[in-house]
């Protein structure tokens, strides 16, 4: 017994060096393609730069299951917080790193204004966008606000009665009561805007009859609209939704807005162009994979796919004018 | 008369020191009645550099107040320290080297955050293992050592093999 | 009702083997992430995300299910056993588990704790079996200005946890508060408290926290101090859980089922609350209120309860309207759409067999836990027979783990390293870790409350008693002030009787 407990603690040691040993992860990468030569053969990691559950956790788990076929195994994991500044931070030192990619959006592009964040999508190299998801602008079943004519009315009326519910401080649902602010002429900085930490919380307040209208992204708001729990007011996407066929557009409500919460994929910095254009090119595949197709009907996501230098105008267009209306709201930079 | 005056009694009694008159516990409340009465003029500097966002309770109206707060009770609690730090028997003696210990400990902890992407987990919290226990108090020798690295080596296997956490390596691939 | 005729049908889907496989696998690796603090379901689901798109949808859930309970219960066994709770609704068993583990009776407290969780786990799934459109309509009534009441309600009863130092408890409370004010404000996105600290900025994880004044401020204590001999006492009695212990713990679980699944199911109700309000509870109707603080029964058993039933309260809103309350329900909801499934008021309609077959596996999930975690509770007991210096050592090392895998870099382990000395001078200084963790939780809740319903009402206070809940809950917070003040003048009136019952429960403890 005694020489059972001396020996005790070397055994487990050797048999857990040859646990460790006997999993190691097998080298299954595809050595000839051109994808694995721009990766130097090393396996692909994905940053979602926020916590398990939030979108660009989503994002990233389903890239990883549709990358499978492409490019074997890939690895995603999480630097949570702050709108995905952290993430960025942390992202833009793997100076020339092809095998690193991060998830980003435009949420991200409001929390760097919001927060001051001494970084921005400047220092990566954006490769492609690859979701959309609209946002619906609700109000609680029972709300006599019937469409969003009226709503618009009562903006234009007294905008700060007009309690708006939705996600984040800076993030998609701010910025969009903010332009609808302006659009019906009215002060964004003085939006009775109430955030909450996710969109799940939001929809409790404007049940709770509390708020008058809410912002929700359509495929998060989706099974409470059908089951007439929120009457959909307007979405924000420049032609009315197939899944929502009845709802109007913010514009044909009379409300010259459109906005949608994109999502895509960055490199870091300092990549070579061919890395660049493999990369993208591997990302254009998988936006064409049946795993990819199913989880996007899934999720409710809208195919949003643009890549190269189409794509990078796009994030700078959509930077100058998120920067623009959060400065407005008296959210973005002092 | 529902007290079941048989019952078992559930805790032995706390050995009888009023903390109130032991030396170390009236200057660690002395101290972190300092600390309080310190952080909280900071925090209020803090809470003055906030915007106003127009809303009837900003976001500094909060910390503003709790800054206040927590001035005051560290100052309550640093006065009442004073006065039984004078009143205050000797009470336990430290360990030799007790404030270098703890420094040990900390400083273990730090160099652990900073060698974990070099030297991987399993060495780095082999590593940690053995050198908290030595600084315990417990013994040397290869038992420890082997404890140390079958427990490292489990945890890494399991949390980052089996369930696919993504821990740090070292070159070695763990 | 055709309630029972559906769940019957759920449960012969999930009684075949190969789900009552994955239910177990579930259950063990849920008990083992439980058991670490840092890493908790919510993370450990999305990890197996990708694992699971080959499991059909059935085995795939109940899987998450097992986790996701089995999280519950594993993170109650370290809190007894070294005063480290594995997740922040444990905290509280610890306070008298932990002081009943070090008078021996350890296996008690760990079965006290795996009976209520089971019986409070089962109450609330039967609960989610038939209340849940109910329970629903209740959890939706709740806006900010009824939270703010909660809030207050939760507040004026968290006296019982300050611990004898009015002073200290106060002085803890208020750097809990601080310590939860830190890092970026949701309402207005301003950094607040972060002086320029990056990884401060998303705030402290309340995990980090309780393992950094618990189990740290315990490491350094020890090295400081010198372990000398183990402070454990060796097990004491032969039962597991003795007629007095059982006799004081059941309807110790029955009042923690009833407050946590109701206030699990509120979209801001969060585990923790209902097992702050337990343990005052529990310490106010105890007739052994002089064990409080030194290992009392009742302790455990309510605040474990109601940690449990409130898990299976927060599935209430998940289920019936879609709504994800906490992580790991986000997680579990992000679970259900990769199978093409939408949670919320079509869910049963659309997918009924389905949700019938996850929800009898949360009945077979709970009598498995039960049937591993009793009998193991005197193996886990023997735990503290090992030398308190490996025993600490590994504390130490699974509380690094956990906080580099809530946070990913070395800055989150600093912030561990400084809590914990904050932790040391705590305990040197007899300021108790619980209330810091109390503010830490309710601090922040309470003003991000006060502030949406503030700009809900353009800036009337009015609002915080508009509405019948605010009424009652308000109602309740100034009782709970009161009942303290009032009852025991009440005894006193009541003359000898009282008194002779106080001095034979002393001199019971004598003897």
């Amino acid at each position: 017994m005694t020489t059972v407990k001396r020996w005790a603690a070397l055994v487990a040691a050797l048999l857990a060096t040859g646990a460790l040993i006997a999993t190691a992860p097998a080298d299954d990468e595809r050595a000839d393609s051109v994808v694995a030569r721009a990766l130097d053969g090393r396996q692909l990691r994905i940053m979602a730069p926020a916590a398990p559950g939030g979108g660009w956790d989503q994002t990233s788990r389903e890239m990883q299951a549709a990358l499978r076929d492409l490019v074997g195994r890939s690895e995603v994991y999480n630097v949570g917080g702050a709108g995905g500044t952290i993430g960025l931070s942390q992202f833009v030192r793997l100076d020339g790193d092809p095998s690193q990619l991060m998830t980003t959006g435009l949420i991200m592009i409001g929390a760097i204004e919001t927060n001051n964040s001494p970084h921005s999508l400047a220092e990566t190299v954006p490769l492609a966008r690859l979701t959309t998801d609209y946002q619906v602008v609700v109000a609680a079943a029972n709300s006599p606000l019937k469409d969003m004519e009226a709503a618009a009315q009562a903006l234009r009326g007294n905008l700060s009665a007009v309690s708006i519910s939705g996600g984040s401080a800076g993030g998609v649902e701010q910025i969009l009561a903010g332009l609808m602010a302006k659009a019906v002429g009215a002060d964004p900085s003085k939006v009775s805007y109430v955030a909450h930490s996710g969109g799940g919380e939001a929809l409790t307040t404007l049940l709770s009859g509390r708020s008058t209208l809410g912002i929700s992204g359509v495929s998060e708001v989706m099974p409470q609209i059908r089951a007439g729990q929120v009457r959909a007011l307007a979405v924000s996407s420049p032609e009315r939704l197939p899944a929502l066929p009845d709802v109007p557009t913010l514009r044909e409500a009379g409300l010259d807005v459109e906005l949608q919460n994109w999502r895509g994929v960055v490199a870091p910095k300092g990549i070579t162009p061919d890395q660049e254009r493999a990369l993208e090119q591997l990302l254009l595949d998988m936006t064409r994979t049946t795993e990819w197709q199913e989880a996007l009907a899934d999720r409710g996501w809208g195919d949003a796919t643009l890549a190269g230098p189409e794509f990078e105008e796009f994030v700078r267009t959509e930077q100058t004018r998120v920067a623009q209306i959060l400065k407005e709201i008296g959210l973005g930079r002092s | 008369m529902t007290t079941d005056t048989n019952e078992q009694a559930t805790a032995p009694p706390e050995p009888e020191t009023d903390p109130a008159c032991d030396r170390r516990t009236a200057l660690s409340s002395l101290i972190f009645g300092g600390l309080m009465l310190v952080a909280g003029p900071v925090m209020v500097v803090d809470a003055r550099g906030l915007p106003d966002d127009g809303s009837a309770m900003g976001p500094a109206a909060t910390p503003f107040a709790l800054g206040v707060l927590l001035g005051i009770t560290g100052l309550w609690l640093l006065l009442r320290s004073w006065r039984e730090l004078r009143a205050a028997t000797r009470g336990t003696p430290l360990r030799d080297y007790a404030v270098l210990r703890v420094t040990a400990l900390a400083a273990a902890l730090v160099a652990f955050a900073l060698l974990l992407p070099v030297i991987g987990y399993v060495l780095g919290s082999a590593a940690l293992f053995v050198g908290t226990a030595l600084l315990l108090g417990g013994p040397h020798g290869w038992r420890l050592y082997a404890s140390g690295w079958a427990l490292a080596a489990f945890t890494f296997v399991i949390f980052d093999r089996v369930i696919g956490l993504t821990l740090p390596t070292g070159p070695w691939g763990f | 009702m055709d309630q029972i005729g559906l769940l019957l049908d759920g449960f012969v889907g999930a009684l075949t083997p190969a789900h009552l496989l994955w239910a177990l696998i579930g259950v063990t690796i849920g008990t083992a992430v439980g058991v670490l603090p840092g890493i908790g379901p919510a993370l450990t689901v999305a990890l197996l995300l990708p694992i699971t798109f080959r499991l059909e949808a059935s085995s795939a859930l109940i899987l998450f299910a097992g986790i996701y309970y089995g999280g519950m219960y594993g993170g109650s066994t370290t809190s007894i056993l070294l005063n480290t709770p594995g997740e922040s609704a444990s905290i509280i068993a610890a306070i008298e588990g932990n002081k009943m583990a070090r008078a021996g009776r350890a296996a008690s407290a760990l079965a006290t704790a795996a009976i209520g969780s089971f019986v409070a786990g089962t109450i609330g799934t039967v609960g989610l079996t038939f209340l849940a459109p109910a329970v629903a309509g209740f959890a939706t009534s709740f806006g900010p200005p009824e939270y703010v009441a909660l809030m207050a309600v939760a507040f004026t009863t968290v006296s019982a946890l300050l611990g004898p130092n009015l002073l200290k408890g106060l002085a803890g409370l208020l750097v809990g508060v601080t310590v939860g004010l830190i890092g970026i404000d949701s309402q207005s996105g301003q950094p607040r408290l972060v002086f320029g600290v990056e990884s401060l900025l998303d705030g402290i994880d309340v995990v980090i926290v309780v393992v950094a004044l618990f189990a740290l401020g315990e490491t350094f204590a020890r090295v400081m101090t010198g372990i000398g001999r183990s402070t454990v006492q060796p097990l004491r009695g032969r039962a597991v859980l003795s007629r007095s212990d059982l006799r004081r713990s059941w309807p110790a679980w029955l009042r923690g089922t009833a407050l946590g699944f109701p206030i699990g199911s509120l979209p801001a109700g969060g585990a923790e609350i209902p097992t702050f309000l337990s343990y005052t509870v529990e310490k106010r109707l105890s007739r052994h209120r002089h064990e409080f603080g030194r290992g009392a029964i009742e302790g455990v058993a309510g605040p474990e309860a109601a940690n449990n039933a409130a898990a299976a309260g927060v599935l209430v809103p998940l289920l019936t309207i879609g709504l994800p309350t906490s992580a790991t329900a986000a997680v579990i909801l992000t679970a259900f759409q990769s199978y093409g499934l939408q949670p919320g008021p079509a869910l049963f309609e659309e997918s009924g067999p389905l949700v019938w077959t996850l929800i009898a596996s949360l009945y077979v999930g709970n009598v498995m836990l039960l049937v591993l975690n009793l009998p193991l509770a005197k193996v886990w007991a023997r735990l503290l027979t090992i030398p308190p210096y490996a025993i600490y050592a590994a504390v130490l090392m699974f509380a690094a783990l956990g906080a580099y895998a809530a946070g990913g870099t070395a800055s989150d382990l600093i912030v561990l390293c400084v809590l914990g000395l904050v932790g040391l001078l705590m305990r040197e200084a007899g300021i108790p870790p619980a209330p810091a963790v109390v503010g830490l939780i309710l601090g922040p809740l309470a003003e991000q409350q006060l502030r949406r319903a503030l700009i809900l009402s353009e800036g009337d206070p009015a609002i915080l008693v508009s509405g019948p809940i605010t009424v009652v809950l308000w109602a309740a917070a100034v009782l709970s002030l009161l009942v303290p003040v009032v009852l025991p003048i009440v005894r006193r009136r009541r003359g000898t009787l009282a008194g002779a019952a106080a001095g034979s429960g002393r001199s019971g403890e004598r003897g």
